[in-house]
């Protein structure tokens, strides 16, 4: 699962620093084959590295997941505690990144265009939940929701739990992400704008998200990725109840305490598949929508 | 009048950038806003737009007070110096922006994108991103956006600032050309003397946040209010406690008229068929002249000879008030 996910934000990553330079522009540009000696070294180096790391033990695990053919994945999903779990962990992760669009979105706004008193010191704070080692954070959200809570809120052992424990550890991405972009952009554009005669949200619908629409969907892949592969955080707030608070990483973890590898590899492979699937969509509501203008 | 400033002013924190100033703007002319670098021009052109509010004072477009107007509600094209465009668009769709948010039908907005595409030379870009575009094309796009709207006056604030010298020179006559076929008042702000007296018909120079003169190109060079006008439109050299134009120093290598302060040649300069020589005058002024290479050749200048310089008859000289600006 680790090398999985490795895999994963890999993936995500590179749409994003794509994006940002303008891609029909430096596709064109590059020519093939041109590599010096330099270049080729630094290639080599990176595949290597980037084998090693990723692409072997990725291999590694969908051929695990393989060796009793097809029927191993339907058997994996199949069994109900397995799917319940997988639903639960695409289903919180999917609404955790929704919900990370745009609260994101807003706080990078408030962070690049308002002036106010402590604007530094949230600035720094918003990076502690991805700072955090995990299962600090989940001490952190059982000492305020958790049995003992002082604001009375009890949300341990529901999902509930599962979507804070997600929602927290994947603030910072789409924040980080957008902030850069934000402050790039030039306020004579929007000015432009409204001297054209636009309105305020239609400058902000036409003129500001299609620019930040690359690093939104960069940040969404990131948000997302994180949030299938969460463990440390909730672990201790959710309970891991099967059927009910059990995530997916959890189950990984139990078929591999009961020595069932092909299950937990086929499982693997499925959140992987799961994971491309969502980076790729990602990135084709991105294009269309900076594109719409 | 189409556009009359009357008594604005402007402050950023402590720096006063516009201070009390009244202005009118004659309707269909070209006019540029003349200034050394934070001076006030593009504050002064940003209040017109609506872009910054003035702290007192009025504005009025074409008879309508605009003081307190948005600038969506002002009906004025506005080009910026780094081209403002809307990158994620086409050149066609940038133009096309405020037609559509006017809810223009689609066939009269391709009719109108096409005309002006053809009218800035860019027909053929219609379908690039402007990050394809040269500067002077993104510029040009600029300017289409901007008429697409028919705005009742059309402000550019430096336009040409950001593109090198060639582009410029082509790019100023083009608006020339552009203003006399379309007609729409035109302010637009320089800091480039050059610029300003090739393109305008009429110029107002700005300084310290006031107005120090407007007129013609002409009139602003032949009669300039005071030195610093003088002193900004061209090259000023002081002899005898006025200042004069450096070609206007009449020189000779013998005491021919009276009243010459006789001196010594210290520098010879010579660029092309210009020669620039800086005299040494035995009361101490530095005075520098402009000759022909030709008449500089006739004469034998080089450093270290005796010459006794003198403002030439008909040159246009101002008190110095002060040292010398620019």
């Amino acid at each position: 699962m680790t090398s999985a996910l490795a895999g994963v934000t890999g993936a995500a990553a590179e749409p994003a620093s794509r994006e940002g330079r303008r891609p029909r522009r430096s596709r064109r540009a590059t020519p093939r084959n041109t590599l010096t000696k330099g270049a080729a070294l630094g290639l080599g180096v990176t595949m290597v590295w980037f084998s090693i790391l990723v692409l072997i033990p990725l291999a590694a695990i969908v051929a695990t997941a393989s060796e009793n053919g097809w029927s191993q994945y339907v058997a994996t999903l199949q069994n109900p505690q397995t799917w319940a779990a997988i639903k639960l962990t695409v289903g919180q992760a999917l609404l955790v990144t929704v919900i990370n669009i745009v609260m994101g979105t807003v706080i990078a706004w408030v962070l690049v265009r308002d002036r106010f008193p402590g604007k530094a010191i949230l600035d720094v704070i918003i990076d502690v939940p991805f700072a955090l080692p995990t299962i600090v954070a989940g001490l952190v959200l059982l000492a305020l929701y958790g049995p003992n809570s002082p604001i009375g809120v009890h949300w341990a052992n529901t999902e509930r739990a599962v979507f804070l424990a997600l929602a927290f550890v994947t603030l910072p991405f789409i924040v980080r992400t957008v902030q850069p972009v934000l402050e790039e952009l030039e306020s004579d554009v929007e000015e432009a704008a409204a001297s054209l005669g636009a309105s305020r949200t239609t400058i902000i619908r036409r003129i500001v998200l299609p620019s930040l629409t690359p690093a939104i969907a960069a940040g969404a892949a990131l948000s997302f990725a994180r949030a299938i592969s969460e463990y440390g955080s909730l672990v201790l707030l959710s309970g891991n109840l099967p059927f009910r608070t059990e995530v997916v990483s959890v189950r990984v973890l139990s078929f591999i305490e009961n020595g069932n590898t092909a299950s937990a590899a086929a499982l693997a492979t499925i959140m992987l598949a799961v994971a491309l699937l969502v980076i790729v969509v990602l990135d084709i509501v991105q294009r269309r929508v900076s594109r719409r203008g | 009048m189409s556009i009359d400033v009357s008594g604005v002013t402007k402050t950023f924190g402590d720096f006063v950038a516009l201070d009390d100033v009244s202005v009118s703007l004659p309707t269909g002319q070209l006019t540029a806003l003349l200034g050394p670098s934070g001076g006030g021009k593009s504050t002064l052109l940003r209040v017109i737009a609506g872009l910054e509010t003035a702290d007192t004072g009025r504005v009025t477009i074409e008879g309508v007070d605009a003081t307190r107007l948005p600038p969506q509600k002002r009906n004025v094209g506005f080009v910026f110096q780094h081209y403002a465009v809307f990158k994620h668009m086409t050149v066609a769709k940038n133009v096309a922006f405020g037609l559509e948010i006017r809810k223009r039908p689609k066939a009269e907005i391709a009719a109108r994108v096409d005309e002006l595409l053809r009218l800035v030379h860019l027909s053929q870009f219609s379908h690039r991103l402007p990050s394809q575009l040269s500067g002077g094309q993104r510029q040009r796009m600029a300017l289409a956006r901007a008429l697409a709207v028919e705005p009742k006056v059309l402000l550019l604030d430096e336009p040409f600032g950001a593109l090198d010298a060639k582009v410029r020179k082509e790019l100023r006559d083009w608006l020339r050309r552009l203003h006399d076929e379309v007609h729409v008042t035109t302010v637009f702000v320089t800091h480039d003397q050059e610029e300003a007296m090739e393109v305008a018909d009429e110029i107002v120079v700005i300084n310290d946040g006031r107005v120090e003169q407007v007129g013609t190109p002409d009139q602003l060079y032949d009669e300039p209010a005071n030195d610093f006008v003088m002193s900004f439109l061209g090259e000023v050299t002081t002899l005898g406690g006025v200042l004069l134009r450096p070609h206007d120093v009449h020189i000779s290598t013998t005491p021919q008229l009276a009243g010459a302060a006789e001196g010594t040649v210290s520098r010879v300069l010579r660029v092309g068929f210009e020669v620039r020589v800086n005299v040494l005058t035995d009361d101490g002024e530095d005075v520098l002249l402009v000759l022909t290479r030709t008449h500089a050749r006739q004469l034998g200048i080089e450093p270290g000879v005796r010459v006794w310089v003198t403002p030439a008859s008909g040159a246009l000289t101002v008190p110095s008030m002060k040292a010398a600006v620019g």
